[in-house]
């Protein structure tokens, strides 16, 4: 047996050389693939959608929802209101247990204006007061009941939140370019009109404006909660309405080419071509638009208390002097809307 | 002896199975199992050691420095807009340090982006993030700039412009950056992780490597009826010191990871998280000023915000959460100082309130924005702000001291295990092939 394996021991020797060079190449290779592991990704090409930023609530309106236009206005006799009460009382001197007397007590005059409407309600940049024309009218009606002009708190509201301020009793009146209209008299009470305006259209300077029928599924802008929208959503000469919640921002749209014009009424559509020179204002008026002063329903002697001062301030050139201030770029002072008051 | 004859042809199968059956046959395959044995441990044990230096290096290279910059993109992009929404309130041209610190933010999220891109190449979602804040961040930009332009002319337009700026970083690369500041804090935990596996792999490699080590000198000592075998002592020994060298260098890297995660990134996450809820709550103070009246839902936010930062009472919360958390006294003074602050705020912000809510309109806004009145708000939240910033950078600081001893744990070890993997073989080898020599 010894000479037998000592035949086999000189070749196995080899063999045995070999048996361990396998052996370490299999113990390195088992730890390789046991201590190794993870692929690194490659670096791929990726694609970015890029859409436009909008303004935000900026929504396109389909079918025309329930509107505040759904009934037609002459029925209703809208621009009449109260007449007032006789003289009014001097300042801060208010009949007591009147809604003017509970104002004076609290302090101040809780107002709903816009700040971004040039130039009726806006916030003046380089001062950062509220100015404008319908400011410059609730300065008129604090300093009949205060005395003091400065006796305000603005409250900004955007268009859509005027009548529920008042239900609410988050602001004692709203002037703030709010059209009378026999759906919103059912809400709130007007005071007479101060202002009339009439619905136009805003466009690029090279707009080729023929008319309404020209903008016949085009996208127009105007503001969630106004006439105008409601107008647009009703009209015959079926446009797409964009709707926003405040007036600058559908000059915003139309500067970065999201809406073809803009609609609403024609002293709003003045104040944004002024911030635009490359922008007019076109087409004759196919509406109208009666501002007046709203007030919470049931509160009858400050709506009488109101048109006394709206009528003072027709009769003694207040109301030309703030035309003169904010619209002279209109033209001419016209005459001041004549008040119609309720037998 | 099975692995290796598995992987030879069955004509060779015949001639091991031979030689098995004569003694220095037997020797041999028994040298070749212990060989392969000690290899597989040494090489396992050597990857291993390699992988968590690497997993180090990681961290310090590229993990962390990567949700760094994550971090920095989202606080300089949201305190961009606060502190654009500041500008606008103070009305006008705006002061020179809102000015400065609009740009500074930019220049900031700019340069971060620019870091943080380069986890883009190894994320799907943060390829995404990235994307869209590179592509979005200059419209963001052009249009505050239209904002700025408008309200130089006095138009109010302006404020619309801003409006649809503001809208954008809400709802496009705020959300982003949040994506992006997680995912790369979420990879920062998982490299944290890589550094630090229980070496079990390892240690049962070790355990059966120096079991046949033994195993095989009592097989040679019945055999033999020598009782000591040079060269398998000698490989023993090395096998141990490897098993050894791997056991103190993982329980060292994870000691010390450890600490970098409690006192270093975790720290850095949660303070930068109440940062991001400061800023964020005081873009609502502001936005609540500039909405004028119908600013509820921003004030809203704001409450939101500040409950998230301290708390109900201002002492817990975030700030609160992060107070007992920090073990480092330097780092737990800058939280009490930003507590402190906060509360100067807080106050503030209700004087602030009482003022708008009176019609005070304009002294509302002095109080928010006023550099330079003691007790305003703008003064309370920068200097909170700062404060939560040096405890950031403290709580950096703490995590690259940590992670740089881990690695010095690791020096050397994987140079270490394989020499003494060598040695092993070597003296293994010598060991069996005295015995088998005695066969000659």
């Amino acid at each position: 047996m010894r000479a037998a394996s000592g035949r086999r021991r000189v070749p196995s020797s080899r063999r045995l050389v070999g048996l361990l060079a396998g052996a370490l190449a299999a113990g390195l290779l088992g730890g390789l693939l046991a201590g190794c592991g993870g692929n690194a990704p490659e670096p791929g090409q990726r694609e970015v959608s890029f859409a436009r930023p909008q303004p935000p609530g900026a929504i396109e309106r389909g079918a025309p929802l329930s509107t505040t236009t759904a009934a037609p206005q002459r029925d209703c006799n809208r621009e009449a209101s109260l007449r007032p009460a006789g003289p009014p009382p001097p300042p801060a001197q208010m009949p007591p247990g009147s809604t003017m007397a509970a104002i004076v007590d609290s302090g101040l005059l809780r107002v709903g204006v816009d700040q971004n409407t040039y130039p009726f309600g806006f916030r003046d940049s380089l001062t950062g007061e509220l100015a404008g024309f319908d400011v410059d009218i609730a300065r008129e009606i604090a300093e009949a009941i205060f005395g003091d002009a400065r006796k305000i708190q603005f409250v900004t509201l955007t268009s859509q939140e005027r009548e529920p301020a008042l239900q609410q009793d988050r602001v004692d009146i709203v002037v703030r370019t709010m059209t009378i209209t026999c759906a919103r008299r059912e809400k709130v009470d007007f005071s007479t009109v101060y202002y009339q305006a009439g619905q136009r259209v805003l466009v690029h300077r090279d707009f080729d404006f023929k008319g309404l029928e020209s903008l016949t599924g085009k996208r127009v802008c105007a503001a969630a909660g106004s006439t105008s929208i409601d107008n647009l959503i009703n009209a015959t000469w079926r446009p797409v309405p964009v709707s926003v919640s405040v007036w600058t921002d559908c000059l915003v749209m139309l500067q970065q080419d999201q809406v073809a014009a803009v609609s609403t009424d024609d002293n709003i559509l003045a104040g944004l071509a002024a911030q635009d020179p490359y922008t007019e204002v076109v087409g004759d008026p196919f509406t109208e638009e009666p501002y007046g002063v709203a007030i919470r329903k049931g509160r009858e002697d400050l709506v009488r208390f109101v048109n006394g001062v709206l009528e003072r301030i027709r009769q003694d050139g207040t109301w030309a002097d703030i035309y003169r201030t904010w619209l002279s770029e209109l033209g001419p002072v016209p005459a001041p809307p004549a008040a119609k008051y309720l037998p | 002896m099975a692995t290796s004859a598995a992987s030879r042809p069955t004509v060779r199968l015949h001639a091991i199975t031979a030689a098995a059956r004569t003694t220095p046959g037997r020797y041999g395959l028994i040298t070749a199992a212990l060989l392969v044995l000690c290899v597989a441990f040494g090489v396992v044990s050597a990857v291993r050691l390699q992988a968590r230096s690497d997993a180090l290096d990681d961290l310090v290279t590229s993990s962390e420095p990567l949700a760094i910059a994550a971090q920095d993109t989202y606080r300089a992009l949201s305190d961009a807009d606060a502190t654009a929404a500041a500008a606008f309130l103070a009305g006008g041209v705006e002061p020179p340090q809102v000015r400065q610190r609009y740009e500074d933010d930019i220049a900031k999220a700019g340069s971060a982006l620019a870091t943080a891109a380069s986890a883009a190449a190894s994320s799907e979602q943060a390829g995404r993030s990235v994307a869209r804040l590179t592509t979005y961040l200059p419209v963001y930009t052009g249009l505050v700039e239209a904002a700025r332009a408008n309200n130089r002319q006095g138009f109010p337009l302006g404020a619309a412009y801003l409006r649809e700026a503001s809208g954008l970083m809400q709802s496009t690369l705020l959300p982003a950056a949040r994506e992006l500041f997680e995912s790369e804090t979420a990879r920062l935990v998982r490299t944290e992780n890589r550094a630090t596996p229980l070496p079990v792999v390892e240690v049962l490699l070790g355990l059966l490597a120096i079991g046949a080590l033994l195993a095989a000198q009592v097989y040679l000592r019945r055999r033999t009826n020598r009782v000591l075998n040079v060269g398998l002592l000698a490989a023993t020994t090395a096998s141990g010191l490897v098993l050894l060298w791997v056991l103190i260098a993982a329980a060292g890297v994870m000691i010390n990871v450890g600490q970098a995660r409690d006192r270093g990134s975790a720290r850095v996450q949660q303070l930068a998280t109440a940062r991001i809820a400061a800023q964020q709550a005081r873009g609502d103070e502001t936005l609540t000023l500039i909405a004028r009246g119908a600013g509820a839902e921003y004030e809203q936010r704001y409450a939101f915000q500040i409950e998230r930062l301290g708390g109900t009472d201002g002492g817990s919360g975030m700030l609160g959460a992060a107070r007992s958390d920090v073990s480092d006294p330097a780092v737990r003074a800058l939280v009490q100082e930003a507590t402190d602050r906060q509360q100067v705020w807080r106050a503030a912000h209700a004087e602030i309130r009482r003022l708008d809510g009176s019609g005070r309109y304009q002294e509302a806004v002095d109080v928010a924005i006023e550099p330079q009145a003691a007790n305003g708000a703008a003064v309370a939240f920068t200097a909170l702000d700062e404060s939560l910033g040096k405890a950031i950078e403290l709580s950096r600081q703490r995590f690259d001291a940590e992670v740089r001893s881990a690695r010095s744990v690791l020096s050397w070890s994987v140079a270490g295990v394989a020499l003494l993997t060598v040695l092993a073989v070597a003296g293994g080898g010598w060991g069996m092939w005295q015995r088998i020599r005695e066969y000659r």
